[in-house]
Parts: structure tokens; sequence; C-alpha cells
């Protein structure tokens, strides 16, 4: 079938477009605009903005440690409370049914789910495999695992490195390497309770660094399309953005990745010891060409943090909000579940509010910094909306401020910004960026042959509403959303990668788990026919 | 070859699978009960549910919703069987652990570097009849009903409280106390099955105190049937555990109002959908609610249920997905010996589908 949206304003920065035209798809994909033919179906996009479905590269959507927020918190599902709408989190996608739904409703058609444990992959599978509508990808989490550190402890040879990153990747059905705190969930393990760059795991005698550069060679030899995604050491404390600036040093030469930078950008400066720093990031970021960012934006409410940093979890958990946590001490990483309360009033998280703005605002290349609030750690990714509007309106952040404490914005440089950011700018770092970063060629664009994916909104000078609810939302061609509404609940598929390794490592990891476990590797395994829906997986091509 | 019965006659599949439907449609309160089965007849039973508005329990929500009661009024600080095995140098065992008697071997199976030293909390007679030999066990305390003062002392003891007499020696108490200050990494291992919900977060308060000075976690162990499988499948499908009620077009969970036992006894449920295919088991209660059974062969009814199908039995007559204890999480498993009985989600489809079309509730 041949579909034509018609006369919108397209606004695809990949193909260097913005303006009114038409938009043509047939069989799932964009095509050229057909010499002769007629559309079999047409939608009327005039007045309205057409943009590449968008994608989110960072956002705990499924997983052992989700499902365990989910059953920590009972009292945050929508349902449980007879006023579903003022329940705090009641929005913030709970299910794996509401979290494709409001996905799809934003113009979202492809999430990354950035922590998966290898330990845990068939459960993140089974997780993402009933997520309707959008695609999903993971990146599994290494360098807190016993048998990577053992490699570098015997300084064992990139080769051997790349192998088992590579039956990583293979095993767990994922789309790119992420570390979490390299090292540090491993020397929790033996009673150390800080953990920088520098520190080494006492048993294996390696640093954070010499784990993450060792990771960061052996994904970029691999010619796997996304850089090693870091999450650094020293996340939320004050004056961290020394760690931040001396892990993007390391990058060198070779791409990196760095997750939700605002949780470390963090001086020291104040009354309080505790200031924004994002200005000095940001200038370090715009400089270190090989270095990428998403900024995990906070947004105020109530929210729970994820995260497979269980150091770092552990040591906040007496900030719990409600007075609860989880923290498990995993196979390599674990995870810490701790709820907490951004609240508007309050000094710390108004400093982390505005320097996650400044992150944006300050970070020159819309192409190298990504959107994100590491969903739920700095906010639901159902507050897109409001943070799109207020990276578009001066006006809009000065009305939030004025009614924040002024000595909390003191320490920071975001009243002084004056930079919006355009349709095109939120368009590149929504659609053509990421698709690059992830190496997903195929979409983020409206050029012909990439999968048509396609959002389509109300051009409303309220941005928050604009993009609350898309007009339409096409997901391989299929009309998913009409209205702000789900039409369909199809099925998407999940991304993988699948370097090439020495087939030897497979024996090698059979002996490791039998002997160090005294199990068999089986339980690994992430079969297509255990998820329950065709053809689950769809892999993405290496870098040639 | 498989079987199926109606009201204790042999009778074909599909003439059961119509019959399971007829009273499914005609009931106003079904209960999905039992529901030891795989992901994917977990899938399936809560689909079921939401189409017909019914409660979901499973028959150890009890013991693991106990475990779950703590967390989510507290905290708690866990670690994995896996990590138990390569790292942990002491274990403090809490009351009998019946549940998973084999995770005793497994406790000996010390991959760590260092000694283990192990203490046993109350384990009551298992103590004396299943330790293995090659174990260095030492008991303290030996009935369960000293337990709850035995956990609070040793807690206000490592917290450096004093602490009144209790049931043990103050030589042995004061050992056992320092032993657990001592525990480079320390594991406690528990099963809710045979504890209160006080004693699980007197465990927990114990464990998260250790962490001030030293690392010490919480294992509790698991039922068996697929329990915790099940209760990830809910969590990620409703947002809840079991005992969770569709019955007003949404999720909503309420462990004492949606107990399967209590809505049977009561009368408030008037069909059960009963789920046991990793064994031949019956509801514990008894009674003349109509119920519709999918089981392992054998299973002791005293009266024949209305309808009644055999069903596989997962990772053995066909592959299935299920929790590992051993392993902590869930996993694929390959059938061991392939067979034509249906999955639980096989039934439970074709009981769906056979159900008249009221029109569709909105998503």
């Amino acid at each position: 079938m041949l579909t034509r949206i018609g006369g919108g304003r397209v606004i695809d920065p990949a193909n260097g477009r913005d303006s009114v035209g038409d938009v043509w798809m047939q069989d799932g994909k964009i095509v050229s605009a057909p010499q002769e033919r007629r559309a079999d179906a047409t939608y009327n996009a005039a007045g309205k903005i057409v943009m590449a479905g968008a994608i989110d590269i960072h956002s705990h959507i499924a997983g052992a440690n989700v499902n365990t927020a989910r059953l920590l918190l009972p009292e945050y599902h929508s349902a449980a409370a007879m006023r579903p709408a003022e329940t705090p989190l009641s929005q913030v996608g709970w299910t794996t049914h509401e979290i494709g739904c409001l996905y799809a409703t934003m113009g979202f058609t492809t999430v990354v789910e950035p922590a998966m444990s290898p330990h845990y992959a068939l459960h993140a599978h089974l997780e993402l495999a009933d997520i309707p509508i959008i695609d999903k990808a993971t990146l599994a989490v290494l360098g807190n695992d016993d048998y990577l550190l053992g490699l570098l402890h015997a300084k064992e040879s990139d080769a051997a490195i790349q192998d088992y990153v590579a039956w990583t990747l293979d095993m767990s059905r994922a789309l790119g390497i992420k570390v979490v705190n390299a090292g540090g969930a491993a020397a929790f393990k033996e009673n150390v309770r800080a953990f920088s760059f520098d520190d080494v795991v006492p048993s294996y005698g390696v640093s954070s660094r010499v784990i993450v550069k060792s990771l960061q060679r052996a994904v970029h030899a691999l010619a796997i399309p996304h850089p090693l995604h870091v999450h650094c050491n020293n996340l939320g404390l004050a004056g961290n953005f020394e760690t931040a600036l001396t892990t993007i040093a390391a990058a060198e030469a070779l791409p990196l990745h760095l997750a939700h930078l605002q949780f470390y950008s963090y001086g020291k400066e104040g009354e309080r010891g505790f200031s924004s720093a994002a200005p000095a990031l940001a200038e370090a970021v715009n400089a270190a060409k090989s270095v990428t960012i998403d900024v995990g934006q906070v947004m105020f409410g109530q929210t729970v943090t994820i995260s497979s940093d269980v150091l770092r979890q552990f040591n906040a958990r007496n900030q719990a909000k409600p007075r609860k946590w989880v923290i498990l001490d995993g196979d390599a990483n674990g995870f810490g579940i701790v709820p907490y309360n951004y609240r508007r009033n309050d000094f710390y998280n108004v400093v982390q509010w505005a320097a996650g703005l400044e992150l944006f605002l300050l970070t020159r290349d819309s192409s190298r910094v990504f959107f994100t609030t590491d969903h739920p750690n700095g906010a639901s990714f159902t507050t897109y909306p409001e943070i799109f509007a207020l990276l578009m309106s001066h006006d809009l952040r000065a009305q939030w401020m004025a009614e924040m404490p002024p000595a909390a914005l003191k320490v920071t440089t975001l009243p002084l910004i004056a930079r919006e950011y355009s349709l095109t700018e939120i368009a590149t770092m929504t659609r053509a960026a990421p698709a690059k970063l992830l190496g997903l060629m195929d979409r983020g664009h409206l050029g012909a042959g990439a999968i048509a994916d396609v959002a389509i909104y109300e051009d409303d000078a309220d941005r928050a509403k604009m993009f609350r609810s898309a007009a339409l939302v096409f997901k391989d061609g299929e009309l998913v959303v009409r209205d702000g509404l789900v039409t369909n609940l199809r099925s998407g598929r999940t991304l993988t990668v699948r370097p090439e390794r020495d087939r030897a490592i497979d024996r090698r990891m059979r002996a490791y788990y039998e002997d160090r476990y005294g199990l068999s590797d089986e339980f690994l395994k992430v079969p297509e026919h255990a998820l329950g829906r065709p053809e689950p997986f769809a892999v993405v091509p290496c870098r040639l | 070859m498989h079987q199926a019965w109606i009201a204790g006659k042999p009778a074909a599949f599909e003439a059961a699978v119509d019959e399971a439907a007829k009273l499914l449609d005609a009931c106003r309160q079904p209960l999905i009960a039992g529901l030891g089965t795989d992901v994917a007849g977990a899938r399936a039973a809560i689909a079921l549910a939401k189409r017909t508005g019914a409660v979901i329990d499973h028959m150890h929500a009890g013991p693991l919703l106990r475990d779950l009661d703590v967390m989510r009024s507290s905290g708690v600080v866990l670690t994995t069987p896996g990590e138990t095995r390569i790292r942990a140098d002491t274990l403090l065992l809490v009351g009998p652990i019946e549940a998973w008697p084999e995770w005793l071997d497994r406790a000996a199976e010390n991959e760590s570097e260092r000694e283990r030293r192990i203490i046993w909390l109350c384990p009551g007679r298992q103590f004396a009849t299943q330790t293995p030999q090659r174990m260095n066990i030492g008991a303290i305390g030996k009935d369960l009903k000293d337990l709850p003062a035995l956990l609070a002392s040793l807690r206000a003891s490592v917290a450096g409280r004093p602490t009144a007499r209790t049931a043990v020696s103050s030589k042995k108490f004061a050992e056992t106390s320092n032993a657990l200050k001592a525990a480079i990494f320390g594991v406690a291992v528990w099963s809710a099955a045979a504890l209160d919900a006080l004693s699980i977060e007197m465990i927990c308060g114990l464990v998260n105190d250790l962490n001030n000075s030293t690392r010490f976690c919480g294992l509790p162990l698991t039922p068996a049937d697929n329990a915790v499988g099940v209760l990830q499948t809910c969590g990620w499908i409703d947002g809840f555990p079991m005992r969770t009620s569709f019955g007003r077009g949404f999720a909503e969970h309420d462990p004492w109002l949606f107990d399967g036992g209590r809505l049977v006894a009561d009368g408030e449920a008037d069909c059960v959908l009963w789920i046991s295919a990793y064994r031949a088991a019956a509801p514990a209660w008894r009674g003349s609610t109509p119920t519709i059974a999918l089981t392992a062969r054998g299973a002791p009814f005293s009266v024949p249920p209305n309808v009644h199908i055999e069903v596989g039995c997962p990772g053995v007559d066909h592959d299935a997905v299920e929790y590992l204890p051993a392993a902590g999480t869930l996993a694929a498993v390959a059938a061991r010996r392939p067979a034509a009985a249906p999955s639980v989600a096989a039934a439970i489809n074709r009981i769906a589908s056979a159900l008249p079309n009221h029109g569709d509730r909105p998503c």
C-alpha cells in the first residue's frame, strides 16, 4: 500500500530538510515521491510538524531491577488509589503495556534499556517482548564481573577481552556494552565504600580506568556501532565533576559515551558546598570530539531511582522517600532501588535541575548531547514534553525559576543562558543523532529506505502539549497513534548486534560457569521461542 | 495420550475446553488459583483474568508475600545464590529451610577463598536429620518459638545495645554476635514458609545494621511451583504481585481481599480455575465451588472437578521459562522428554478462544 503524508512541515535534519512537503511510505518503508502513482491512502498533515519517530538511548524500562521497583512500590501504581491522575508516579508507565503506549503517544518508536545484567538477560527480554508498539534494545552491563576482572588481573590479551565481550553480546542479545561504576560494585563486596577512577578493586588489583579503557578498546575493535556507554564513578557526590572530567580526558581519540552527565556535574562552591559545575563539563565535552553525553535531566516530583550502581545506591539508601529500598549484591553488578522525591523548593534538587538544563544549553553540538532523564532516575520519561518546552523557551525557564529558591539558582549559570532549542535541534537530538550513535541507519530520518517510523505533531505554541500527544504516529508504516490515542497494539522488535568471535570462548565460558557457579551456562541463553512472540529480534550490522 | 474429564467422566479435549469456557462465562467472580505454571502459562492466565474479570492468586502467595511485605515496608540488602557460593565466609541460617532442602548441599559448596562458618538459628528437627556430615555447623537455639527473642537480641547486641538473657547461654550468644560482626561477607538465609513477617523484618534489620561495619546480605529461599517466575510475570504485566483482581476492569492488589482461599471460604468466588502443572496438587480448600482444573496427572481432588484437563509439566513435557533457584533468575528450560500433553498456556488459550465475545474491553 502506498501512503502519502501530505503538506506537513517536514523536519528531517539527517537529510538537511526543513520544508513543507510530502512524505511517502510503502510496505513499512519511506519511499521517494513516486512519479505517476496516486496514493492508496493520504493523511493530511497541513499545518503540522512531521518528524521521524524519536529514539530514546537510555531509559530503564525492563528487567529484574525495574520489576523490583514495581514490586517495591505498589502504592504508586495508578490503580492503587481512587484518584489515579493525582497519585505520585501514576503516569510513570509502570507496566510493560503502559510503557509501550505512553512512548508511542509521544512519537517515540525506539527505546534502549541501558542496564541489562547478562545473568538476567532472559528476564529483560521477556519484559521487552511484552512492551507493545515500539522497537527496543538493551545494553549489557560488564565491568564488575569476575570473569572480566580476572582477565584484566591476569593481563590477558585484548583479543581475549574482545571474545568475551562478543560472547556476552550474543548470549544476552544486546545492542551494546555499558559499564556502571567500573569496579565499584566489585569493590563494595569487599567492603569498600568509596571508589574513584584510579582506585583499585582489592582482590583483582585493577583500577576503574583499566576496566573502562579495556572495554572501550574492545567495543571499538569489534566494530560495535555504539561506543562504550559509561556510568562514571562517584555519582551524585559534591565535587564529582572532576571524576567526569578525568573520564572525559581518558576517552582520548576513541569514542566514549558518558551517561546521565547531570549526575556528575556538581561542584563544591557556595555556602552549602554544593553547586553546578555543568559549564566546566560542557566546555570539556565541546572540546572532546570523541565524547558523546546524555543528560539525565531532573524534574520535580516523586520518582524511584533504579541503578546498577549498587555502591552509590547503598550510600543513598537513607535518603529514600518513602523510607524503603532494595540493595542487591548481584552476580557482577546487582542493583539498588531507592525511591526519591525531587522537590522544587529543595536547594540540592534545584541545583540538579538547573545543571541538567545548563548541560543541554551549553553543549554546542546537538548531535553529541542526548535527551534523557535516565528514566526514572531523574524523572519519568513522561516528563519529556515539559523538558522540550523548557529547552525551547527562555521565558518558560524564567517562569519556572521565579518560583525557585534564588540561593540555589545563584550557584548555577542557568539564569544567564538565553539559548533556545529550535525544532531542528530537537529533531537532531532525538532522531538523527541517536540513530547514528546506535548504528541504526534505517531510522532517525525520513529519507528513502528508512523504516516508516513517523511522528506528526500539531504545531502548537505550547510545545509541551504538542510533544505530549502526537496527532499521528506510524511504526513500520502502520498507524499506531491517532490524536494522542493508541489505535494499534502491534509488536515491535528488539535490536541486537552479533560481532564475530573465536568460538573457543564458548567452551571456556561453559567450563567457567560449571566451575565457578556450579551451573550450566544454559541459563544465560535467550532463545527466540522462549519469548512467545514471532520474530522478536532483528540484528543490526557492525561497522564496516 | 493426554486426557480430559467432565464431572469425573472421560471427555474429549474440545468438549472439556467448551465446558470450561461455559463455566467461566456463566460465573460472576472467577478465581484463577494454584498457578503452578511456567511464564507462558502465567501470561495466558493473566490475559484470561483481564478478559473475565478474575482474581489471580498463587498456591505459595502466603510465604512469597511475607517476604515481599517486608521489602515493601522497609529496606533490604540481598544477594544471589551465586555470590553466596563464591564469596560467603559466614552463613547465618535462620529457622527451618525446608522449602529448598537441596540448598543445604549447595551451601556446603564453598567456592570462596576463605573457610566458611555456618551458624544455624533454631533449626528445629531438620538439623539432626538433614545436615550433611561434612559441614561444620553450629546450632544456636532449637525451637522456632525461641527465634523472635533470639533474633531481636542478636540485632541489639550487634548494634551495641544491652540485651536480656535468651534461650541460649550467654557465652554462646556472645560468640554468635561476635561471629556475625567478624564476617567478611556474610549471608543470612531463611525460608518464609517457616517464618512470620516480623521475624523476616528482624533478619533484614540485623543484616542492614551489620553493613554499618562489614558486608552482610540476605538470601530468602523461594517456594516451588515457579512461584517467583509467576510473581515476576505478574509484576511486569500488571505492576502488582499475585492476589490481584481485574474485577473492576483494572488491576487491584490486596493480599487479604484477593486471597483465593478466603474468596472460596466466604463464597465470593463462584468458579475456580485451578492450575498445577509441576505436580499433581489439588487446592487446600474443600467445598462445592465449580472448578476447572489444569493439573499434572493424578491430582487428588476429593470431588471430581467440573472440568479436568491433564497438562504437561513445564521443562519436562514442553519447553518452558521458569525461575531457576540455583541461578536466582528466569531461565529457558528445554523439554527433557517432549510429550503431547498441552501446556497450561495452550489449554488456557483454547479456553479463551472458546469464550463468547461480549465485545472488547478498552485497553
